[in-house]
């Protein structure tokens, strides 16, 4: 079953065009990983899915229904979640307000202490931090704490966008052994990352993204296998 | 002649009170919209003749009428946002400020052309406290104390709300507040109702104390500009801090030195803590 299906889509900022027909598709229960350098599109990509920049052309097509033209918050409610690049969480607020904010919408409202309850299972460090004002966190309980956050809202699909950037090598790991545990929980996700070795070795597909379209794709094995990708992004 | 200082000091911190109040409502609404407000004046102006009608037509009593200039100033302020403000929001800040400088001129036209500029006055006494030589006017303590009280159901709407806790998420960052689910724009449109809301009932509540004209807010528009740079933009208490400061300032120097030197002094602070201290006395995020 198909949870996202991204057709065609066109978008950019002002006069310039950066989509130049993207599609992909997520499957339920899936783990979807857009690998690509910077300055490819993932991020305008990804922007343009949540409606945070407008389509220009172009269909997105959740569980079947079209969701084009909604606003963000609506897409949230339906169950469509993003974890920004940057993490964006609330510096000002307690470590527990802002996961109280992920549970903003009506449908994560009711289910906020089972959402508690797996986000402090997830990450136990949060949870003894819960009063702490968020932006003393360190980066990498930032990070934790912007994907519990995304948890929190009850994700249909998630996604991560660039989740290990900034972040030393040790954490890069952790956060994606966490991608993992949520996949085998049957979170479905759509990745989108520059580590391109820890994204391959754990995605069920994946599609390689070049100057605002797709220019390849595949399971991760396949991809890994390429020589196309092992020579641009690889360096073998 | 203790009496004489200890009457203006209590004076003066009442009337700092509800100054906050003012400085809350264009603190409020720079903290969550990044907008300066210049129509903030021409709204107290507003409060202070809604709440005369209010008692002289109507005979409503004026604490009474503040709900309905609370209700009032929600909504215009909301329909402001979104005739004045919304299409310009994310321009760059010169489009907003002209944007509210021009309602203002738009509510003084109206105003002016209504009331004329002549000075209107409430007539209503709630007697007097007195203790010693020491006499202070009930119209006075209910205004601090209505001020107080408004602060205290602000706070506690902002920091123990869902509404409110989303209105602090979208003034510390708006994409991540729309990634949550918030409409932010309709938190947009709230914070600008919420803050015309207390620019009104603070003009409500200074007009059952002093005279004023249709003109009278401009006076105390830039009151509170000082008093958020005093106290810190996108801190309510610092806002209700630095209005207390500055009421003091008005009151006791005044024993000392003539009225008009007043602005001299406020004016001096607001150039000494842009030059010292920027981010205010107790400067932070809402």
């Amino acid at each position: 079953m198909i949870t996202l299906d991204v057709q065609n889509l066109e978008s950019g900022y002002g006069e310039v065009k950066v989509l130049w027909g993207v599609s992909i598709k997520v499957k339920k229960g899936e783990l979807t990983t857009i690998i690509g350098s910077n300055g490819s599109g993932k991020t305008t990509f990804l922007k343009a899915i949540m409606g945070i920049i407008p389509v220009w052309n172009g269909k997105i097509i959740f569980n079947g229904e079209d969701v084009t033209k909604l606003s963000t918050h609506s897409k949230v409610e339906k169950g469509i979640v993003m974890i920004p690049e940057g993490r964006l969480i609330f510096p000002e607020m307690s470590v527990l307000e802002n996961l109280e904010m992920g549970a903003y919408t009506k449908r994560a409202m009711d289910r906020m202490q089972d959402s508690l309850d797996l986000v402090f299972s997830l990450f136990p460090r949060l949870k003894e931090r819960i009063q702490q004002k968020a932006g003393t966190l360190s980066g990498g309980e930032q990070q934790m704490l912007a994907v519990a956050r995304g948890l929190m809202s009850v994700p249909e699909i998630l996604i991560l966008d660039e989740p290990s950037l900034g972040l030393a090598p040790k954490l890069t790991i952790e956060i994606f052994e966490t991608i993992k545990k949520l996949k085998n929980e049957g979170v479905t996700m759509l990745l989108v990352e520059q580590n391109v070795h820890l994204s391959l070795a754990i995605t069920d597909y994946a599609y390689v993204m070049a100057e605002g379209k797709i220019v390849l794709e595949g399971t991760g094995e396949e991809l890994e296998r390429s020589d196309e990708v092992r020579k641009a992004y690889l360096g073998i | 002649m203790i009496d004489v200082w200890v009457d203006s000091i209590i004076g003066g911190l009442l009337l700092g009170l509800v100054y906050g109040l003012a400085a809350i409502g264009l603190n409020l609404i720079w903290g969550v919209m990044k907008v300066i407000n210049l129509s903030h004046g021409a709204f107290m102006a507003l409060g202070m003749f809604v709440i005369y009608l209010l008692f002289t037509a109507f005979g409503i009593f004026p604490y009474f009428g503040l709900v309905i200039v609370i209700g009032l100033g929600l909504v215009l302020g909301m329909l402001t946002y979104f005739v004045a403000l919304h299409r310009v929001i994310d321009a760059p800040e010169l489009s907003t400020l002209l944007a509210t400088f021009s309602v203002s001129l738009f509510i003084i036209g109206v105003g002016t052309f209504v009331f004329t500029t002549i000075p209107y006055a409430i007539d209503i006494s709630l007697g007097s406290i007195s203790f010693g030589n020491i006499t202070i006017l009930g119209t006075k303590v209910a205004t601090g104390l209505i001020s107080i009280a408004f602060t205290a159901i602000l706070y506690v709407f902002l920091y123990k709300t869902r509404l409110g806790k989303a209105i602090r998420a979208v003034s510390m960052n708006r994409v991540a507040a729309e990634l949550m689910g918030v409409n932010t724009t309709f938190i947009l449109a709230l914070s600008f109702g919420i803050g015309i809301a207390l620019a009104m009932s603070a003009g409500a509540l200074i007009a059952t104390i002093f005279p004023f004209t249709i003109l009278s807010g401009g006076v105390y528009e830039l009151k509170s500009f000082v008093i958020c740079v005093l106290g810190g933009l996108g801190s309510p208490l610092g806002a209700l801090v630095g209005g207390i400061v500055l009421g003091m300032i008005e009151n006791v120097v005044t024993l000392q030195i003539p009225t008009s030197y007043v602005p001299v002094i406020e004016f001096s602070i607001l150039v000494l803590i842009l030059l010292l201290k920027p981010s205010g006395l107790l400067g932070g995020k809402v």
